[in-house]
């Protein structure tokens, strides 16, 4: 096949980072990839998708982050060069096998990309998964440019092969979407099987064998500290007095400023690359050829400890500048900046020079994410905030329908994580003695809703649960699900029908209704009102977007005000739906918006539809 | 190789294109055998939220611009071009669409936009050079409402800023979209390039 990305050694490719990681999988001879989509890693199983005619790997999406790290964990127990995708937060849920797996170790060689999110783009928290690579036992890379995205991936797949070992590839949402040059290395056949050799002693970790195993992955990762202290990724340029250690995307920040403020001679660099196991020689001898040192990485101070623990130890003199000591504007909350960076070297390079300032913004209507126009879940919301109001508390999950928590649709009151709305809507209902309402999306019921289901049945919690079923991975792009209908996945999948799936559980009060249909919405919501334990409504609509690009489903009418007035203002009010226009008291519809899902319509009286594409 | 260092800020609501338009400026400097680096942030934005890119060309490590940094501000829709003025270095020039996409708030009548002279004035004040073109009337003249933003992208090559002219750009346009969009993409670049004169 012909792709972009399977083009011969020596092509120089403007590239995503995520489509980086993809080639530089290739590179190393990938076999299988496994995933749960999640921002801002989906584009990597994404970009081997739109590869799979090559018929150079296998790919799955898994219905979660553990079950996709289990799978590749098998495929890797079998032999096979496994990469596995997700998001920070999909680790947690990964990190069962993952701490066992690091003992026992995966012949054929398994590296899982972690992407963080610091500064919470797209996600609940902003945890640092470099603690993973501790708690673990996991090399680690962290790369900061596109090239080094597909170096890196490449590095870390070759390692993981040669020791047998689970690897960490860590990035961050500014590597994951920036854009830049990478020149490709040449692109092998897939890797060969390792073949399995049956050793009870080391893949069937019962605690005598996992002691054993624990001091085995210790003396691993004592074996590739030569490496490590010798690789490439880490690398010191300068040799001025202040010394920066720059891990992530702060040393592209480090260079950019050091360069913009001819800050050259002053300074030296450590980029750290491999950040895990510590390469603590390159650091002892970076510490004794400076006088103060900066340390420049985003979230938790874990090479900055180490430095402390370094510096201790060897009774070192020098300056240590960080986020532990408190030392503006460096600490452990969100993104750095060229800003921050420009601040936290300047006072040490040039006394005199003038610290940056946020400037004043002005303050506009704000423009935060909103369920697109002709979206069924502002159907589902308008319903059942019409029945429910504020008498019950909205338990929230992880999709687009989180969106729902913006008034006036106000559908969300609580959130953990994914899977959480049905567990924790059973804990609060029980405890709070209030209804609870619970949504969640397809893809979020079968990542880990049904286990949740399964306890609120036993556990005779009683619960209304609304499953918003739209067909699709919709907040991240669309991938496959189970929920996905059978045309559109193709043979590889298989469809399963969630209401079967919800009887299957134990749940006896199932309903099913479509979510363009307000009247049968608000019957069977206010029906399911006055009844105890857990039931179950099933909003089946495509999403919107998939409607038309993937089902292509084309629009017969849209929507336009007949009547201004109280009426229609109401409608607007309430809905509140993204074409809604209202130019000096006059209400109107977008028809460059509108899709023509006529839920308006059925609301208020004041609107009307009319036919055509336009 | 042209070793001129500028940092392009563009700036849109989700569900526009701006994304597709900020790739296609990166991958026509690099054909220019240009160090680029770009950089987008989007976490929920497909769901109508702002969307932010940098285009930065001549040896930037980083993707990020920060206030005060851009030398170039393409606004694909006027609020948003007001809010990102921030990012506008001393000097630096905007190249603005001339339309508002209203934010919900807007259309719940809980805000008023700004007036349109207002933000004029305010880029004028700012800018060393500005221009509004009506992007989206373009693009609906070039045959598809999201070629507007290519309208820009025909614009910014007028100004001289880049290495590189409209012919580069149409190159890129015939190189890079998918034949389908092509045409309406070439027409948009004439006509956004011809707003400037």
């Amino acid at each position: 096949m012909h792709h972009p990305l399977l083009a011969p050694e020596g092509t120089k490719m403007l590239l995503l980072g995520n489509e980086a990681i993809a080639r530089g999988a290739l590179e190393a001879g990938v076999m299988l990839v496994t995933c749960y989509p999640g921002t801002p890693s989906s584009e990597v199983p994404d970009t081997f998708y739109s590869l799979m005619e090559s018929g150079r790997f296998l790919l799955e999406y898994s219905v979660n982050e553990k079950v996709a790290l289990e799978v590749a964990g098998g495929a890797a127990l079998a032999g096979a060069l496994c990469l596995v995708t997700m998001k920070h937060v999909g680790v947690n849920v990964a990190a069962d096998p993952l701490l066992t797996m690091a003992y026992t170790g995966l012949p054929g060689g398994l590296v899982l990309l972690s992407a963080d999110d610091p500064g919470c783009h797209s996600s609940q928290n902003e945890q640092d998964n470099r603690y993973y690579a501790r708690s673990a036992g996991l090399p680690c890379f962290e790369p900061a440019s596109a090239q080094e995205a597909k170096d890196m991936t490449k590095a870390a797949l070759l390692l993981a092969r040669r020791i047998q070992q689970p690897v960490l590839l860590r990035t961050t949402t500014r590597v994951n979407h920036l854009r830049g040059p990478v020149v490709f290395g040449p692109l092998p056949e897939p890797a060969e099987l390792v073949p399995f050799k049956r050793d009870l002693r080391r893949f069937v970790p019962v605690p005598a064998v996992a002691r054993i195993r624990h001091r085995a992955l210790a003396a691993i990762l004592d074996g590739i500290r030569p490496e490590v202290e010798a690789s490439p990724f880490n690398r010191i340029s300068g040799s001025g007095s202040v010394g920066i250690l720059a891990s992530g995307i702060s040393r592209a920040f480090a260079h950019d400023v050091v360069l913009a403020n001819n800050w050259q001679k002053q300074v030296s660099i450590l980029d750290f690359g491999m950040t895990w196991p510590l390469a603590e020689k390159t650091l002892e001898t970076f510490m004794r050829s400076v006088k103060t040192l900066v340390v420049l990485e985003e979230g938790e101070p874990l090479v900055e400890q180490a430095v402390y623990a370094i510096a201790g130890r060897l009774s070192l003199s020098l300056s240590i500048k960080g986020k532990m000591a408190g030392d503006a504007p460096l600490s452990i909350f969100g993104e750095y900046s060229p800003l921050i960076v420009h601040n936290a070297l300047a006072p040490l390079i040039d006394a005199h020079a003038p610290l940056r300032e946020v400037p004043a913004c002005p303050e506009l209507p704000q423009r935060p994410p909103n369920l697109c126009a002709g979206c069924a879940h502002r159907s589902v919301f308008y319903a059942a905030r019409k029945l429910f109001g504020d008498s019950t508390c909205y338990s929230s999950d992880i999709g687009c329908y989180t969106l729902g928590l913006l008034p006036p649709l106000s559908c969300a009151d609580f959130l953990f994580c994914m899977g959480s709305s049905i567990s924790a809507g059973s804990g609060f209902a029980r405890a709070g003695g209030k209804l609870v309402l619970g949504f969640i999306g397809d893809s979020t019921f079968f990542h880990s809703g049904m286990t949740g289901l399964v306890n609120a049945v036993f556990n005779r919690h009683n619960l209304l649960l609304i499953i918003l079923d739209n067909g699709t991975t919709a907040m991240t792009g669309h991938q496959p699900n189970p929920a996905v209908q059978q045309e559109v996945l193709g043979n590889t999948c298989v469809h399963m029908d969630i209401a079967s799936v919800v009887r299957g559980l134990g749940v006896s009060r199932v309903a099913k209704v479509r979510g363009y249909n307000q009247k049968a919405i608000q019957r069977l919501l206010a029906e399911m009102k006055e009844e105890n334990g857990v039931r179950v409504l099933i909003v089946e609509e495509p999403c919107v977007l998939f409607a038309r690009r993937t089902l292509r489903k084309k629009r017969v009418c849209t929507a336009y005000v007949a009547e201004q007035g109280a009426d229609a203002r109401q409608c607007a009010e309430t809905l509140a739906c993204q074409a809604f226009r209202r130019k000096d008291g006059i209400i109107d519809v977008d028809p460059e918006l509108c899709t023509g899902c006529m839920v308006c319509m059925q609301i208020s009286s004041a609107f009307k539809a009319k036919k055509g594409e336009e | 190789m042209h070793n001129k260092r500028l940092r392009i800020y563009l700036t849109g609501v989700g569900g526009q294109g701006t994304l597709t338009a900020t790739t296609l400026l990166a991958r026509v400097i690099l054909d220019h055998g240009i160090d680029v680096v770009s950089g987008e942030i989007h976490g929920m934005a497909q769901r109508g939220g702002v969307v932010e890119s940098s285009v930065l060309m001549g040896g930037w490590q980083s993707p990020s611009i920060y206030y005060g940094e851009a030398d170039v501000l393409l606004g694909f829709e006027l609020l948003e071009t007001l809010r990102a003025l921030p990012y506008l270095a001393p000097g630096g020039v905007v190249l603005s669409a001339s339309e508002f996409v209203p934010p919900p708030d807007v259309n719940m009548g809980l805000a008023a936009l700004p007036e349109k002279e207002d933000i004029r004035r305010q880029v004028r004040a700012a800018a060393s050079r500005s221009w509004f073109i009506p992007i989206s009337d373009l693009g609906r003249q070039a045959g598809a409402l999201q070629s507007g933003n290519t309208a820009l992208l025909g614009a910014l090559c007028t100004t001289g800023l880049l290495p590189f002219g409209l012919e580069a750009l149409k190159d890129g346009i015939r190189k890079y979209l998918p034949p389908k969009v092509a045409y309406a993409n070439l027409q948009a670049a004439d006509l956004g390039a011809a707003a400037t004169r």
